[in-house]
């Protein structure tokens, strides 16, 4: 699996990678509260933002294919999504202006998560008194996302040199057996975790 | 009282009923580096679990474990804990925090070192396994070897005075055992060090111990035990080809 | 259904906010309680488990695949203030490091899909599990769960998006139900396949999981059906209360007008039923018939996949 697309370009090193995680934040929540409270008919002030942001890619020099190859992931969901503002009244600019808006939001978040690594966003989140069960727990799975995504794509891989029946029913039935089995090893996986976090003084 | 660990008598069977060590005794001097071999299955890391007191879970009232002279009890686990640094299998479940350094420094920081510390000798001992700059790495970046060695770094971090060391040398490549066991002759500690890889042990540890079926069936000067043919064969080992050149028939 | 930023508005951001933050305190109360420190691990690796889990592509129709959410999977293994708690973790890393899901949009899918969705799940699995007994309830309930939390979910996002004014109510409630009573017979197979491969292989997991950290005290059950009721209620309801008099004339046209009160907020009653001159009526029909026949389809495929040595 290729883990880097998500924040490739995290660990850059310009002024805005250099920026307070904690202002990066803030300035991120603003930007979207700013542009969830725009109206259809707000063009201007969206293309503002749109601009804002692709200065700000340009100064973290995140690659203008890269961003375009995230939003053209999201670009489904989105737009189906907003299709369903097209049964208002007011439709067609609700159904632009909706489209217009969750994209621009959507760049923001990718321009906060490709500056920002994802262990900072923790540290914001300590910092600002989150609980820390919650924080812990989200930073064991952030350890673990593709530990266990790699393990079952392992799984499945062996799977499929072993299965010759191809069916859909076959297919339902060992991809959940796979589930299942990750699930099992995970509760191992988490019994030695607890093991080194004991050895190490955790109480 | 110059007795490092002592272990009297241990016994542990594993819930699903598997008898794992049937009475294990022996006892380890300060300083002294001990190797703990045996084919799979004999009860290593089953031991080396108890060495912490991370087994039996709960702890029992009365302990067969003696760290320093203090017995391993519910009481004492934290500071055993303290003094006893364990380096598990699998580096995977041994890293859990999301940064190198955040992970180093976990235990100073559960052991409650003063913040300054923390940090320096969480950098110390990521410099003294030839990680310098790795702080900010996700571990799921690294090799397998340097995983290997960031978990080494966080057990040195805790600067425990007995080191207890699980196939330490698994993961690692030539180069990279060459500098753990130079790294491993230059530390003072207690040593003891559980490895299939005999040749590391005929490096680093004068006296071994053969588990077998939850018993200790050898404990001696290592190069005695190790050239002993018929004893390796009866416990699934086999005689390491350096002490071949030095012992030839 | 994970909402991006950009669809809701402020006042939805807010309320949905709110009662997500009620929500987790209160997961995190009763779990700082009922959850020894052991289970910690767990529950991060657990979360890291429903990501790589809903990374497993099922093929559908076509070249089209489905994946599975695992809100009723989480809250069947590891209990349901675990859920919470795992749900909760696995939503927020989406938002963060996927961007799948927006920043202000998290109070809403944690509140769909890391609230509403095990919390129903797992009161629907209880009552099949008491109801019926053996494996058979198990594998069952956590199948009929699984579709009934994925359609609770939906509705809770079409209200929220009704509330936000992206949607009218009328296409909204109706079309993301319609399409989540499909997923959720995804979601209710995969769930039972899923709990009978670890029954086969390690039946003690589910014995032992499924009754953990269930909460306790009743101000916090209380606490709970307070805020999935509430946000049936603020998102879902108005929708019955567009056309009142359409629900009281076909109530009473069809003779069960003691009814009529609960299909109204009751989450099934929104769907199409082909045939029925009133769309309400249809809804409401549609929606009882086809929880039913999910509940006997369940309980079928369930008797078809449980481990026959076990059965019971």
């Amino acid at each position: 699996m290729q883990h880097d697309i998500l924040d490739r370009y995290s660990r850059g090193s310009s002024p805005l990678h250099r920026l307070h995680s904690k202002a990066k934040v803030i300035l991120a929540v603003l930007l979207l509260l700013f542009t969830i409270s725009l109206h259809p008919g707000q063009w201007i002030a969206c293309a503002a933002v749109a601009a804002i942001l692709m200065l700000a890619a340009l100064i973290a020099r995140i690659p203008v294919s890269y961003l375009l190859r995230r939003m053209l992931i999201i670009e489904p969901l989105i737009v189906t999504m907003a299709l369903l503002a097209l049964f208002r009244p007011d439709g067609i600019a609700l159904f632009l202006m909706t489209t217009a808006k969750a994209n621009v939001c959507f760049f923001i978040i990718i321009i906060l998560s490709n500056t920002t690594p994802f262990a900072r966003l923790l540290d914001v989140a300590r910092s600002w008194h989150a609980p820390a069960m919650l924080v812990n727990i989200i930073a064991l799975m952030y350890r673990y996302i593709f530990v266990l995504a790699d393990e079952t794509e392992r799984m499945q891989r062996a799977r499929s040199s072993r299965t010759f029946r191809s069916g859909k029913r076959v297919r339902w039935i060992s991809r959940s057996q796979i589930i299942g089995q990750t699930f099992v090893r995970s509760t191992e996986r988490a019994e030695r975790i607890y093991a080194a976090m004991c050895a190490r003084g955790w109480k | 009282m110059n007795t490092a660990l002592e272990v009297k008598d241990l016994r542990y069977r594993y819930r699903e009923g598997k008898e794992a060590l049937q009475g294990v005794s022996f006892s380890v001097e300060k300083g002294e580096c001990v190797g703990l071999i045996g084919p799979n299955g004999a009860g290593k890391s089953t031991l080396l679990l108890h060495l912490n007191g991370i087994l039996p879970d709960p702890l029992p009232r009365e302990s067969s474990i003696f760290v320093n002279g203090v017995p391993v009890l519910p009481d004492s686990v934290h500071s055993v804990r303290r003094s006893v640094g364990l380096l598990f299998q699998n580096p995977d479940d041994q890293l859990f925090c999301p940064t190198v350094y955040e992970d180093v420094a976990f235990g100073p920081a559960q052991f409650r070192f003063p913040e300054e510390e923390v940090r320096s000798v969480a950098l110390t001992s990521l410099a003294t396994v030839g990680l310098e700059g790795f702080e900010d790495r996700s571990p799921h970046h690294l090799s397998r070897g340097e995983k290997q060695r960031v978990c080494l770094a966080g057990i040195l971090a805790c600067k425990p005075g007995i080191l207890v060391l699980d196939e330490p040398t698994s993961e690692l490549d030539p180069r990279g055992k060459r500098n753990l066991v130079t790294l491993l002759r230059t530390l003072p500690t207690t040593k003891i060090i559980a490895s299939h890889d005999l040749e590391l042990i005929v490096e680093l540890c004068p006296r071994v111990i053969v588990l077998d079926g939850g018993m200790i069936v050898a404990d001696g000067e290592t190069r005695a035990i190790l050239s002993d043919e018929a004893l390796m064969l009866e416990h699934g080992l086999e005689k390491p080809h350096i002490l071949r050149h030095l012992h030839p028939h | 259904m994970h909402v991006p930023d950009g669809f809701l508005d402020a006042k939805t951001i807010a309320a949905t906010g709110a009662l997500s933050a009620m929500g987790i305190g209160m997961a995190l109360r009763s779990g700082r309680k009922s959850l020894p420190p052991s289970r910690l691990p767990l529950m991060g690796v657990g979360a890291a488990f429903v990501f790589a889990a809903q990374m497993i592509n099922f093929p559908v129709i076509g070249g089209t695949s489905g994946h599975l959410i695992g809100a009723v999977l989480v809250a069947v293994l590891m209990g349901p203030t675990a859920a919470i708690l795992v749900m909760t973790s696995v939503l927020i890393v989406q938002c963060f490091l996927f961007a799948d899901g927006g920043i202000l949009a998290l109070g809403a899918n944690i509140l769909n899909m890391g609230i509403v969705a095990p919390l129903a799940g797992y009161a629907i699995f209880t009552g099949v599990k008491k109801a019926i007994p053996g494996n058979l309830g198990i594998v069952a309930g956590a199948g009929f769960a699984g579709w009934c939390s994925t359609v609770a979910a939906s509705l809770a996002c079409a209200g929220e998006l009704a509330v936000s004014e992206i949607a009218p109510w009328n296409t909204a409630i109706p079309a993301m139900a319609n399409i989540h009573m499909l997923i959720g017979v995804g979601e209710a197979i995969i769930t039972m396949l899923v709990v009978v491969a670890i029954l086969r292989a390690r039946p003690e997991l589910i014995m032992s999981n499924a009754s953990v950290n269930v909460p306790q005290r009743p101000v916090t059950i209380a606490g709970y059906i307070l805020i999935v009721a509430l946000a049936l209620a603020l998102f879902v309801s108005p929708f019955a209360s567009v056309w009142p008099d359409g629900l009281e004339r076909v109530a009473s046209t069809l003779g069960f007008e003691h009814r009529a009160v609960t299909s109204a907020s009751s989450p099934f009653s929104e769907y199409q039923f082909p045939g029925l001159s009133s769309a309400l009526a249809a809804t409401a029909l549609a929606g009882v018939f086809g929880t039913i026949a999910t509940l006997l389809l369940t309980i079928v495929i369930a008797r078809l996949i449980i481990p026959r040595n076990r059965k019971k």
